[in-house]
């Protein structure tokens, strides 16, 4: 009888399963974003810097310092690399300078890379800048007559920015994928920019984009560096810029500094030592970084230690924790709209039904009968919503994933203000999937109490009347 | 035989500013196949006296005995299962459920009480053809006209064999020809299958076909008059 009367009342089972419906949809959609956003901040954080392991002197993190630093011998470094979730080592020499250029100075965080091994984690060569939109470049591509004034205007709300590749700079300009073809060559030979590259024993520089724009230097310019070195010797050195590096992370692409790693120990007066060795796994899952730690722990000795992620992360593990719980208020006022809209319908569809309930306990429906069938046809329609929902969200959550949310304009430069990067990403299909159905499916069990309660309740007469 | 007997039967009702005597003090007994009206003004009770003998409301006062049980004796779910095995209802605004065609509006009181499906088919074509609409068996309500849609309601009414029908304002929405048509119905019903019908009214054409005319004022008997 209950699926006699949803199929027979298509209209009402519609308008109630499309309640149920819109808030899967909702609540699959904001937690993928949510979850997705943490994830890409997280990403963006540990694997384009700190890594999931790190090897330190024991005071390093607290005290960074050249002096707390340590050299790593080749037979444990081979030791290290024999371990099965363990695909690169990854050597790194951090410190601060001033760094000066005419009349701008700055401090500067300098890392000495291995710009080869970097590229495991890292990926300091894909960061460099492939083009930028200098005053220059906009008068030239404007003056073509094949660019829009649309996309003219969008130069000049642009210009100076610098992107690592067109993609970015396309969706900045607004140019659609059809018109890419015959605009996108245009901007792209009028932009681009010629980097060049860093190695083991060559001078040289690669300064993040905004440092090199504060500093007012290019490529080809003199980039002075000032410290102090390994033992309270003096540090300095003069280094051609060779390549500008866009860092996703606005607080660090406007004081980042590289060096080849031997280059900038010498600089420090420090030739072999390292602040960190960053152990590139392939598995990060959680369980697998613990084991992995577990299997290092006994061939790391003092001045050494194991560092995690979390640790090195922990202003943005604790940030990220703060967001995530006003996310879970804002999620849960999402879910009480959500609620609140599923127990609209329901106690709709129930006083609707009032004189329908009444009639049928009257000509001999035992309540509690009654009150089956109705509880049967909600979980029916909880179950069309859930699936309906759950079909609906997937390949907006797949496509989501592939496309994150990249915002642009004003907004964009207000996130990157706040320090972080103008995008939001969604998380794929994974727990937070099976969760969100499960609380839409309470939210309907608790709705379901509402018609449950009117009919184990219901006075027949004034049901009658209604 | 008795098959109703109503003793000294009050209802008030207290609302926040009045209290209102809709029944009082009725005494009243029905035999098996009795054919009666309750008439009187709007507000003379006819609808609660219905309601009471129903067991869709409970008496402040006195006893009803529907073949000798006392229905302030059951519990709301006894009456409920009474209410289904003895006692038919026809509304005056048809109340047939919309989801259901007229057979399965029919056929569901019979459901209700588990006779098996051959059985409930036999009954459900036997009451439409009594009402003249077994060829609109697979017709929902809405496709039905107020006429059929009550003729319907009486087959339902019907359906388990009742002890009687309790039948409030049965005509009021219908037209004359209609009216006319479902009087006839009931009224052969009620001679072939012995059914006692008890009807609300303020219809003279009920009235007229009514072979005892109970007429209430102020929830009182104001006379009991029987026809033959």
């Amino acid at each position: 009888m209950a699926w006699r009367n949803l199929w027979r009342n298509r209209r009402r089972t519609v308008i109630t399963s499309a309640s149920v419906l819109f808030a899967v949809v909702f609540a699959l959609f904001f937690r993928s974003l949510q979850l997705g956003s943490y994830d890409y901040m997280f990403k963006s954080a540990i694997e384009s810097y700190t890594g999931y392991i790190q090897i330190q002197h024991h005071d390093f993190w607290e005290e960074r310092i050249v002096d707390n630093t340590f050299t790593i011998k080749p037979e444990l470094n081979n030791r290290i690399l024999q371990d099965e979730n363990i695909l690169a080592t990854i050597p790194r020499f951090e410190s601060f300078a001033l760094a000066s250029s005419g009349p701008q100075t700055k401090g500067v965080m300098v890392i000495g890379i291995d710009p080869e091994k970097e590229n495991y984690l890292s990926e300091v060569e894909n960061k460099l800048v492939r083009y930028r939109l200098t005053p220059e470049a906009v008068s030239r591509i404007k003056s073509d007559r094949t660019i829009p004034e649309k996309v003219g205007n969008l130069l000049d709300l642009y210009q100076g920015n610098s992107y690592t590749n067109s993609g970015r700079m396309q969706l900045d300009l607004g140019i659609s994928d059809k018109d890419a073809g015959s605009l996108m060559p245009v901007i792209e030979k009028e932009a681009r920019f010629e980097n060049g590259h860093i190695s083991m024993g060559m001078p040289g520089a690669w300064i993040g984009d905004k440092l090199s724009r504060y500093l007012e230097i290019g490529i080809g310019d003199t980039l002075v560096l000032i410290g102090q070195g390994y033992h309270a010797t003096s540090a300095a050195g003069k280094y051609e810029i060779k390549g500008i590096v866009k860092q996703p992370a606005p607080d660090i692409d406007n004081k980042i500094v590289y060096l080849p790693l031997d280059v900038c120990q010498d600089l420090f007066n420090a030739p072999g030592n390292l602040t960190s060795l960053v152990l590139h796994v392939g598995d990060n899952s959680d369980r697998a970084v613990e084991e992995t730690l577990n299997r290092m722990e006994p061939l790391i000795s003092e001045p050494c230690r194991l560092i995690e992620w979390k640790e090195m992360n922990e202003v943005l593990v604790s940030q990220l924790d703060a967001d995530n719980k006003s996310g879970m208020i804002m999620i849960g006022i999402l879910y009480l709209v959500i609620a609140f809209g599923v127990f609209g319908t329901v106690l709709m569809m129930t006083a609707e039904r009032r004189r329908e309930f009444g009639v049928l306990v009257a000509i001999g429906m035992q309540k509690k009968k009654l009150a089956s069938v109705v509880s049967l046809e909600m979980l029916y329609i909880g179950f069309l919503g859930i699936l309906g929902g759950s079909f609906l969200a997937i390949p907006i959550i797949l496509y989501g994933q592939t496309h994150p949310i990249v915002f642009k304009g004003t907004f964009a430069k207000m996130w990157e203000d706040f320090g972080f990067e103008p995008i939001m990403a969604f998380q794929g299909i994974d727990y937070y999937f099976l969760w969100q159905i499960f609380i839409v499916a309470i939210m309907v069990l608790i709705a379901l109490m509402a018609p449950v309660r009117r009919i184990l309740g219901m006075n027949v007469v004034n049901a009658l009347k209604a | 035989m008795k098959v109703l007997e109503i003793k000294n039967l009050h209802k008030i009702y207290n609302t926040t500013q009045i209290r209102v005597h809709a029944v009082n003090g009725i005494d009243l007994d029905f035999e098996e196949g009795e054919f009666a009206a309750i008439v009187g003004p709007s507000g003379s009770g006819k609808t609660t006296l219905l309601n009471l003998i129903g067991g869709l409301d409970k008496p402040t006062e006195g006893e009803i005995l529907v073949n000798g049980v006392n229905l302030s004796t059951l519990k709301s779910s006894e009456i409920i299962d009474f209410r289904l095995r003895n006692i038919g209802f026809v509304f005056q605004s048809y109340n047939l459920i919309p989801v259901l065609t007229a057979g399965e509006n029919v056929e569901f009181i019979m459901g209700l009480q588990k006779w098996d499906r051959k059985k409930r088919d036999e009954r459900t074509r036997e009451l439409l053809k009594a009402v003249g609409l077994e060829e609109r068996i697979h017709s929902r309500p809405s496709k039905l006209s107020g006429g059929q849609q009550q003729r319907v309601a009486v087959a339902r009414a019907l359906a388990s064999k009742p002890q009687f029908v309790l039948a409030d304002e049965p005509t009021a929405n219908l037209d004359s020809k209609s009216t006319e048509t479902l009087l006839e119905i009931m009224e052969s019903l009620n001679r072939e299958e012995r059914i006692t019908f008890i009807f609300s009214t303020h219809d003279a054409r009920v009235v007229k076909k009514a072979r005892r005319v109970i007429t209430l004022e102020d929830g009182k008997i104001l006379s009991d008059e029987t026809r033959n």
